[in-house]
This record gives structure tokens, sequence and C-alpha cells, in this order.
């Protein structure tokens, strides 16, 4: 079992997973820490959530990104759902999930704030039809993260020339 | 029977320089044997040093056998900006490369820009290349950060390197996803090496009704050479089979009824004839 630790959160990735804890570099205003983890190999250029990575799934892959927001967003309605949800059911994934909608796929997204940081988790499910298989690996990935305080998990711009 | 004395103790002088110096050759002999790593004990020391075969440089070497093979490990570590990443090797059916690579190392610099050119390196679609380096109480991360392009996934992890027991840089480590296991590790000279080390192993992964001789380019040497044997030997062509010298142009066109005559070089003067 691998373990990944970088910006506040750390990982014990289940077998079979693994996964990137990065934070984007930005030309200006600042960028926040996201975690992607898979059961397939991650490009290493994809997408917060995992545009252009979802389409290489297979039926029993399972993909999911954690992604931090901004200050702002803690203490508004959407991230109202204090810590992480614990324990998935298949009735939790549905294909309308998607934020891409891929034929066969299923997909859920949950925000929340835990240690005082907005956070959204958003997994993708292979296969819609084997959703009962699937989400106990979904459950056993969530169940390895934990979440630091913030402090010090952010980057600021580098400066830049005009 | 004065001059008698004096041949015999001449004739006696003759034969102790001959023994003498025979029993100076063995002991040559024998010594070149123990430097070779063949001798049994060592008749200059008595200290119990170690064999001089353990004292020399270890050569280019691609390990393939059961023994050497290891389980792989997800390897986990950061990355020259500092985040987090995991690459696990049994997630995918093909090849995983690991490159455990170093940054003040002269030998490296190649090996460094092409791994992270893996399109221009012919490699199969599956086979994916993931450069490791010591984690960062070893290596400088600017320094490594300096040499990566981005284009391959760069772990900094030195429990990787533990966990392959890699014995320096440049070390590879070829891990088969669909097993779980290393089929191939060692050290390469030059990153030709290298990819005749991969597509062997590629090709020997296949299916034998998939397999099929290599037509694209850069396959030559000793791969090539085996490829040819193979397909020679599922066709029942073995070495010294007669359809591997032929006499004649019939021999070579059976069915086409053509000439008889001798094939240029023939007679044992073909210039591809293997003796």
């Amino acid at each position: 079992m691998a373990t990944i630790r970088a910006h506040g959160i750390v990982a014990r990735l289940p077998d079979g997973f693994e996964g990137r804890i990065f934070v984007r570099s930005s030309v200006m205003g600042r960028t926040y820490p996201v975690g992607q983890f898979a059961t397939f190999p991650i490009p290493d250029d994809i997408g917060d959530f995992g545009s252009g990575a979802v389409h290489l799934m297979g039926p029993d892959d399972i993909f999911a990104s954690l992604f931090q927001y901004g200050p702002e967003s803690l203490g508004t309605a959407l991230f109202s759902r204090q810590g992480r949800p614990t324990a998935f059911t298949s009735a939790d994934f549905s294909p309308v999930r998607l934020r891409r909608g891929i034929p066969g796929q299923s997909g859920t997204q949950w925000f929340f704030t835990e240690a005082g940081r907005p956070f959204s988790f958003y997994a993708v499910l292979g296969s819609h039809p084997r959703r009962d298989a699937l989400v106990p690996g979904v459950n056993a990935l969530v169940s390895s993260l934990a979440i630091a305080t913030a402090e010090s998990t952010t980057q600021d711009a580098p400066p830049q020339w005009n | 029977m004065v001059a008698l004395v004096v041949v015999v103790t001449f004739v006696v002088l003759v034969l102790s320089v001959l023994v003498a110096g025979l029993l100076r050759s063995h002991a040559d002999i024998l010594r070149s044997l123990h430097e070779l790593g063949v001798g049994v004990g060592d008749p200059a020391s008595t200290d119990g040093a170690q064999p001089s075969h353990e004292r020399t440089p270890r050569l280019p070497t691609w390990s393939t056998s059961q023994t050497d093979l290891l389980t792989a490990h997800t390897v986990a570590g950061v990355t020259p900006s500092g985040d987090a990443r995991a690459v696990a090797m049994t997630n995918h059916d093909g090849f995983t490369l690991l490159g455990f690579l170093s940054s003040g190392c002269t030998t490296c610099s190649d090996f460094w820009e092409a791994l992270q050119s893996p399109d221009t390196l012919g490699l199969s679609d599956d086979t994916r290349v993931v450069i490791v380096t010591k984690g960062p109480d070893r290596e400088t991360p600017n320094e490594v950060a300096a040499l990566s392009t981005g284009r391959v996934p760069v772990v900094m992890s030195t429990e990787a390197w533990l966990d392959y027991q890699v014995p320096g840089s440049p070390f590879f480590v070829l891990v088969d996803g669909g097993t779980g296991v290393s089929v191939g590790q060692g050290v390469a000279a030059h990153v030709g090496q290298l990819l005749d080390l991969i597509r062997r192993a590629e090709y020997d992964r296949r299916p034998r009704d998939r397999r099929r001789p290599w037509t694209s380019s850069g396959r030559n040497g000793p791969g090539r050479e085996a490829d040819a044997d193979e397909v020679l030997t599922m066709a029942g062509i073995h070495p010294g089979d007669p359809s591997l010298y032929p006499q004649s142009l019939h021999d070579v066109f059976p069915f086409g009824g053509g000439a008889t005559a001798p094939v240029a070089g023939a007679n044992g003067a073909h210039p591809d004839r293997a003796e």
C-alpha cells in the first residue's frame, strides 16, 4: 500500500490505485491542491476532473478527483456539509452526474468542508451496470484520505515581469 | 670417470632449471586462473580477501532469470516541483519501464533525453515510461526539475530504489503489468541497447501464434537473428538443414522448372553461408 502526501493531503492508496496530489501553476491568482486517483495509468496532462482520462477507462476502472476550492467558498450553502462522505452506495452513482457524459459510465460528486478547507469529491465508475462491484473501491479510497488543516497549502503565483 | 661425473652433474643442473621453469609457469597459470575467478584459493595471500571476480566492474547486463525477478511495487514519492505522485505497476496490461536515473550521472544524460521522448523510441503503445530518482534527501529537486520535460512521470523516491534493489544509476527495470513482476532488470550502456532489450521482452511476451518477424526499421543485431531463427524453426528448418545451403537454382526454386546452374558462390563459397 503506497502512501503519498503533499499540500496537506495524505492518501494511503488501496491496491491497484495510483494517484497524484498537485497544485497547478498559475499565471495569476492562486491555485489550490487537486488529488487525482485511478485504477488505470493517469496521463500527465489531464483536466482536474479527469477530462483526457475518463475516456481511457475500462468497465472495471475507477477515477476520482479531490478538488479544493478557494476560501471564498467557505461558509456557502454548497459546502455546508462537514466532512467527506465515507460510505457511498450504488444509489449515489448515476450516469447523469457525470461531468462529461460517456455512455456506460457512472458518476457522483459531493461538496463538503473538512479541516477548514472546501472540497469536492468527484468519482467516476467505468461501468454503471457494475457499480455494485466498484463502489467498495471508491469507499476504500475515500477512507484512505487524510486532510490537514489549511495552512501553507496554497501557492501564490510566481512574480511575473511585465 | 671424472668426465662421466661432470656430464651427469651438468645434466642434473639442466633438469633442475627445467623443473624450476615448469613450476614457475604453473604458478603463473594458477595465478591467472584465479584472477579470472576460476581459481581455488589464493596462492599469493592468506587473508581471505574478496575474490577478484567480485572486484571487477559490473558490465552492462540485463537479467531475466526467475531468481532475479521481483514483485513490482508501486513507485510513490514526490515530483521535482514538490507534488506527490504514485505510479502503480499492475493497473494495466502493458509494460512499465522504470528508469532509475540521477541528475549528476554523466552516463544518465542520454537516457534523460531519450526516455522523455517515448514517441521517438518506437516502444509499443502499451509500454509506459517512468523516471525514478532518489528522494529529495539525496537529490536536489531543482536539478531534477531542470532535466524534466514533463512528458513522462518523474518520481523522486529513495524508497523505490530500495524496493527494486537498485545498485546505482543508470539502472532499468521492465515490469509486466499483467503478471505484476519485473521481467528484466539491469544496466545498459546506451539507449539502443536498452531498446533492443525491451523489444525482445515485448516480443517474448506475445502469444506464439501472434509473433511475426519485425518489419519495422531499427530491428537489427541479435534480436533480428533470433527472430529469423525462431521462424525457421517453426517451419521445420533447423541448423544444418540442406535448404540453407543451396547448390543450384533448382534448390532455391524447386517448382520453377528453371535451370540447374550452380548458385553463385556455391560449393562452400557462398558469402552468407555459416559453417
